[in-house]
C-alpha cells in the first residue's frame, strides 16, 4: 500500500509514458483487460501455485473470482477467443496493476505492483525473442538507465534437458530446481552424486553460471543430451544477434535462473538495476499458454515493475541534484 | 567495494577467522572500536555487524550485498537468497526436546512447543501432521519445560550441555546448521566480478582449511 504524491507520482507517471511510447513505436497496441475475473483464467493462465497467491473472493452466484494477478493470462485467453481471427503476429503492451499476496518477509512486500508489459503473441524463434530484448533495453536506456542495467537471459530447456534425462519424479525435480537457483553448490553436488547424473554434473562444475558468451561454450563441454543441446545452440545464436547490435554489456547469460512458474517454454530474462534489491523486471516464451485456452501458438514478453523502476530512478536523481 | 552484513555473536569471531585465511583482514582496533560498519585493511570491503536475524534482511533489500549467517536463521526466515557457499562455522544442531522423551507418543491432545524459531518448528510438526501449539519465546528457551509453559522445545544445540542441565533430552533433529555465506540476488549480477572475487577467496581459504 503505498502512495505517490506530487512529484512522486509525476515521475511515475512519466516512467510510465516512456515505456508505453517505446511500446507503441515497436507497434505494439495498448490493451487494457478487467480487474476483476473469475479465477479459474488465472489458474489456467499461470498454474495453481501462482495463480493462489492472488486474493479470491466469490461472486454472487458463489463463483470463485480473483482481483488479477497478472495480465498475461487475460491477453492470452483474448488471443485465442475473441482475436483468434486477427493476423498473426498479435502485439499487445498495457501499463497496469496486478494484485499477489506477499509473504512479509520479503523485500518485495507490496501487495499491489503495476507491470507495464508486452506480449508478442503468433510468432516463434529468435526474431520474436530478439524483439523483445531489445525492447526491454531501449526503454532501460530510454529512462537514463545505460550501463546500470544488465538484463539476464537463459533458455529454461537446457534445465528441462536434464531433469528428464535424470527421470525425476516432480517433488525431486523442484529441489533440483531450488538448489540450482539459490546457486548452492556443495548440496547441489550432493545431491546429483546421489542422483547418478551425468549431463547433471554439469551444473556443479560450472563453477560460474552467468557471464558472457564463454558460459555456453563451458556449458558445451560437459552437457550432451540433445534437448539441452538445442537450447543450448538457440542461447548461442540469440547471443550473437545481441553482440551484432552491440548491446553484449547490457545482458548477461545466466544458467542458473530457473523460475518457479512452470509456463515458459524457452528464452527467460530478468532485468536487474543498480539499486534495487530484486530483479525489476522478467519474462520469456511460454508457448504452451495459448493452448489452455483452445488456440496453441508461440507468445513471448515481459514484464517491468513501475514501482520499482519509481523507486530507482527517483533515487538516483536525488542523488544528482 | 561491497558490502557485508555478519551475524554479531557466536558467528562474528569464526567469521572473521575465516575472512583473514581468506586474506581479507579487518584491524583490532576497528573491531574494537565498537562502530557497526567498519572496512578491512584494503578498502575493499566494508563490514557490517547486525543481529543474526536481520542479515537476511539487509542482504535481501540490498543494503549489504552477502552476508555471513547460520542456516537456523536462514529457515526462519524465508528469505530469496544466493546460498553459494556453506561455510562450516559455527556448526550446530536444530533439535527438538523435552524433559520427558515419551511425551511425544503419549500425549493426548495438543502439545506446547516454546522456541524462537517458530516457523521452523510449524513446518517441523506440520510436515508431520501434528497438532501443536507453538509458544514463541525470545531467550532462554530451555526454561519452559521445566516451568510448565511447554511440553517441548525446538532449538539450537551446540554441546548439548544446555539441555542436560535443564533437565532435556533431544528426541529428535529437525536439521543442521552451519554459518552460509548468501549474496543478493542483483548484486550478484550487478557487481558480479567484486562479489564473485569474494566468493572465490572464501572458497579457497575452505578448500585450503580442509587440507590442512
Amino acid at each position: 500500500m503505498r502512495y505517490y504524491i506530487g512529484a512522486e507520482a509525476r515521475l511515475r507517471r512519466t516512467i510510465e509514458d516512456v515505456a508505453m511510447s517505446v511500446f507503441e513505436s515497436w507497434s505494439y497496441e495498448e490493451v487494457i483487460t478487467p480487474s476483476v475475473d473469475y479465477y479459474d483464467l488465472f489458474e489456467q493462465g499461470m498454474g495453481q501455485t501462482e495463480a493462489q497467491r492472488g486474493f479470491r473472493f466469490t461472486d454472487n452466484d458463489g463463483r470463485l473470482l480473483a482481483l488479477r494477478p497478472d495480465v498475461t493470462s487475460s491477453v492470452a485467453r483474448i488471443a485465442a477467443t475473441l482475436l483468434a481471427d486477427r493476423p498473426r503476429p498479435l502485439r499487445f503492451c498495457y501499463a497496469a496493476p496486478v494484485f499477489k499476496q506477499q509473504t512479509q518477509s520479503h523485500a518485495e512486500w507490496r501487495r499491489e505492483n503495476t507491470q507495464l508489459g508486452c506480449e508478442l503473441i503468433g510468432v516463434g524463434g529468435k526474431p520474436a525473442d530478439l524483439e523483445v530484448l531489445r525492447l526491454a533495453a531501449e526503454i532501460l536506456s530510454r529512462l537514463d538507465l545505460t550501463s546500470s542495467y544488465c538484463i539476464t537471459i537463459n533458455n529454461v530447456e537446457i534445465f528441462n534437458g536434464i531433469a528428464a534425462q535424470l527421470d525425476l519424479d516432480t517433488p525431486a525435480r523442484e529441489q533440483l530446481r531450488r538448489l540450482i537457483d539459490t546457486r548452492e553448490t556443495e548440496e547441489l553436488q550432493r545431491f546429483l552424486r546421489d542422483h547418478a547424473a551425468n549431463d547433471g554434473h554439469a551444473f556443479s562444475q560450472l563453477a560460474q553460471l552467468t557471464g558472457k558468451r564463454d558460459v555456453l561454450r563451458a556449458a558445451r563441454e560437459v552437457i550432451r543430451n540433445e534437448r539441452s543441446l538445442s537450447a543450448l545452440n538457440a542461447l548461442e545464436e540469440l547471443w550473437l544477434e545481441i553482440e551484432s547490435r552491440g548491446l553484449q554489456n547490457d545482458f548477461e547469460i545466466d544458467l542458473g535462473d530457473v523460475p518457479s512458474l512452470d509456463y515458459y517454454t524457452g528464452l527467460t530474462l530478468k532485468v536487474f538495476v543498480h539499486g534495487a534489491g530484486g530483479s525489476v523486471g522478467r519474462g520469456g516464451r511460454y508457448d504452451g499458454l495459448t493452448g489452455n485456452f483452445g488456440r496453441a501458438e508461440p507468445a513471448v514478453g515481459f514484464v517491468l515493475n513501475l514501482d520499482a523502476l519509481t523507486e530507482v530512478v527517483g533515487r538516483r536523481l536525488s542523488q544528482q541534484s | 567495494m561491497i558490502t557485508i552484513a555478519i551475524a554479531k555473536g557466536r558467528m562474528q569471531d569464526d567469521a572473521l577467522a575465516l575472512l583473514a585465511r581468506a586474506g581479507i583482514r579487518v584491524s583490532d582496533d576497528e573491531i574494537n572500536s565498537r562502530r557497526l560498519a567498519i572496512t578491512d585493511e584494503t578498502g575493499g570491503y566494508r563490514f557490517l555487524f547486525v543481529k543474526p536475524a536481520d542479515v537476511p534482511v539487509y542482504v535481501e533489500h540490498g543494503i549489504a550485498d552477502c552476508g555471513v549467517v547460520g542456516r537456523d536463521v536462514l529457515l526462519e526466515s524465508e528469505a530469496d537468497l544466493l546460498l553459494p557457499l556453506d561455510l562450516g562455522i559455527a556448526r550446530c544442531r536444530i533439535v527438538v526436546a523435552a524433559v520427558d522423551p515419551e511425551v511425544m507418543t503419549r500425549a493426548v491432545g495438543m502439545l506446547r512447543v516454546a522456541t524462537k524459531y517458530s516457523q521452523i518448528a510449524a513446518t517441523h510438526f506440520g510436515s508431520r501432521g501434528m497438532p501443536v501449539e507453538i509458544i514463541k519465546l525470545s531467550g532462554s528457551v530451555e526454561l519452559a519445560p521445566a516451568l510448565g509453559l511447554a511440553d517441548l522445545i525446538v532449538d539450537l544445540v551446540q554441546s548439548g550441555r544446555t539441555l542436560r542441565e535443564n533437565g532435556l533430552t533431544v528426541v529428535d533433529e529437525i536439521a543442521e546448521s552451519t554459518g552460509r555465506l548468501v549474496v543478493n540476488r542483483a548484486s550478484y549480477q550487478l557487481k558480479a566480478e567484486a562479489v564473485g572475487r569474494f566468493v572465490n577467496a572464501l572458497r579457497a581459504a575452505l578448500n585450503g582449511g580442509e587440507r590442512a
